[in-house]
């Protein structure tokens, strides 16, 4: 998947983003951010990669991204 | 709480998506999971290497026949030659946080599984998936029939009610009568359980003087494990007053793959924007068309640990079109969900038996409680097929008649091969909580 349609304003099939969509994956790509990072409190790190799972699935389940997070 | 109005479906963008986009989607989807196998696990490349398959050919869902089956056989041989896990997995073992293994039915070396953190989420969102399809909303009680082992089970849906809100109530160790009290006292509105284990708890309730239908608030069955045949979803739905909703799915890909939505039309719809879902001939390995049974071959998207990429199940289904239920889903269907395994049929002396219709034809006798088909070589050429019968506590049929009626509906639904009966004494024969196994073929003893 190209990085554009994983950032800009499309979904997989290459439809516009509705609001809550574009809501939705910009929140799991700031948490995906967060669950990368090796300095953070355990408290901070695990429920980042835990809230980044969940919204791993909403966005999965939308046609926005298609990826392993990896950072999980 | 405030009472809020729900849509019927779970994800309602992807399950009503057209068919040629829900293609379009499986396609690139397809194509992104090939290349991260191909990329991070030996197995897979051997695999397609071996094909003479490099990833640039696979383009869309129309190239995913170029791709090999992988088999049980092949996971296997590759978990033994490279102790546990073989070399299929595309992360470190340590980013795991789940472990599980097949539940060994079949008798052969079980199949190891890891998942990761966000496999583990995927698994409990396919089972979302089928509970709110099936009409389980956050004010259900959630009753777990399931000893929360190592065999994956309902592990997901444990998860998958946590999160749609559910109250959920675990039983784990505990005696069926145990069970059976607690989901009446906490008033349960939702059991999860084998086909065979909902009947075993029914008829410990009926020991302990209680009517699950009048006595329990249960409104929805939910079952998985095994095929639930159309005899025996009547007797449960009538045993405990509640719409009876299948679900299929395997250790494998961690999660079900087909569900029941509430209009209940037959038939389990598939979750195509999860798994693409093939049927093909077992012996030629062409595609079965549309309507006709063959041999499931499932490729699943969501376990990022171990690429599931074109398995061979062994289950046999009959697909048939989305539009055959009126609920609105593009997921096409499997009529009547997993019909049994293309293995299961025996041949007895020339003719085709299958558990499933030997099994659904003793459900309709009221009076038995349970069941062992066994098959035999006699005088090491003939075969023999005897079915043991273990009537309820409190029958009052007598032996003779249902000997000789049961025996004459199974030769008549068998081309007139005879079965011999026989009657086993109350307690004798055994009882499932997991899979059941009600046939032993031992033939070759």
């Amino acid at each position: 998947m190209s990085e554009s349609s994983r950032t800009g304003q499309k979904d997989l099939l290459g439809r516009e983003l509705s609001e809550e969509e574009r809501e939705v994956l910009d929140l799991y790509q700031r948490l995906r951010k967060l669950a990368a990072r090796s300095d953070l409190a355990p408290c901070i790190s695990m429920n980042a990669k835990q809230a980044m799972v969940m919204l791993w699935n909403a966005c999965t389940d939308l046609g926005l991204i298609h990826e392993e997070a990896e950072v999980d | 709480m405030v009472e809020q109005h729900w849509p019927a479906y779970w994800n309602p963008k992807q399950e009503t998506l057209p068919k040629e986009e829900l293609h379009a989607l499986q396609g690139i989807k397809l194509q992104g999971h090939v290349q991260r196998a191909w990329q991070q696990s030996p197995f897979h490349r051997r695999l397609y290497e071996s094909a003479g398959l490099t990833p640039d050919k696979i383009k869309g869902l129309d190239d995913l026949r170029r791709l090999p089956f992988m088999t049980r056989e092949n996971w296997m041989a590759c978990q033994a030659e490279q102790p546990m896990f073989g070399d299929m997995l595309t992360r470190d073992v340590d980013d795991a946080i789940r472990y599980h293994l097949t539940s060994g039915t079949s008798g052969r070396q079980p199949l190891r599984v890891l998942d990761s953190r966000k496999d583990w989420a995927w698994i409990a969102e396919m089972w979302c998936y089928g509970f709110w399809g099936f009409g389980i909303r956050p004010s259900d009680r959630v009753f777990f029939a399931f000893s929360y082992g190592s065999f994956i089970g309902f592990w997901g849906a444990h998860y998958c009610c946590e999160k749609i809100g559910c109250m959920v109530l675990p039983s784990g160790n505990m005696t069926t009568e145990g069970r059976v009290k607690q989901l009446v006292e906490m008033a349960a509105t939702v059991v999860c359980a084998t086909p065979t284990y909902a009947l075993r708890m029914g008829q410990v309730a009926a020991e302990l003087g209680i009517d699950l239908a009048k006595d329990g608030k249960v409104r929805r069955l939910i079952v998985s494990g095994e095929p639930a045949v159309p005899a025996t979803r009547k007797l449960l739905e009538e045993m405990w007053g509640a719409k009876v909703g299948d679900t299929a799915g395997m250790t494998e890909i961690g999660t079900i793959m087909i569900f029941e939505c509430e209009q209940q039309p037959g038939g389990t719809h598939i979750i195509e924007d999860h798994f693409i879902e093939e049927v093909i001939d077992p012996e030629t390995l062409e595609p079965v068309p549309m309507g006709g049974r063959g041999e499931r071959i499932v490729t699943s998207f969501g376990r990022g640990f171990i690429p599931l990429i074109r398995y061979r199940t062994r289950d046999l289904v009959q697909r048939i079109p989305h539009d055959s239920c009126s609920c609105g889903r593009t997921g096409d269907i499997y009529q009547g969900g997993i019909l049994g395994r293309v293995d299961d049929m025996k041949c007895i002396r020339g003719t085709n038996v299958y558990p499933r219709a030997v099994e659904t034809i003793i459900r309709e006798y009221a009076d038995i409680e349970e069941f062992q088909i066994l098959l035999t070589r006699e005088a090491g050429i003939r075969d023999e097929i005897t079915v043991q019968v273990e009537l309820k506590p409190d029958s009052a049929e007598s032996w003779q008649k249902l000997e000789k009626n049961l025996g004459k509906d199974l030769a008549e639904a068998h081309e007139g091969l005879r079965f011999n009966l026989s009657k086993a004494a109350e307690g004798e024969l055994p009882r499932f909580e997991l899979k059941a196994k009600r046939m032993q073929d031992r033939r070759g003893d």
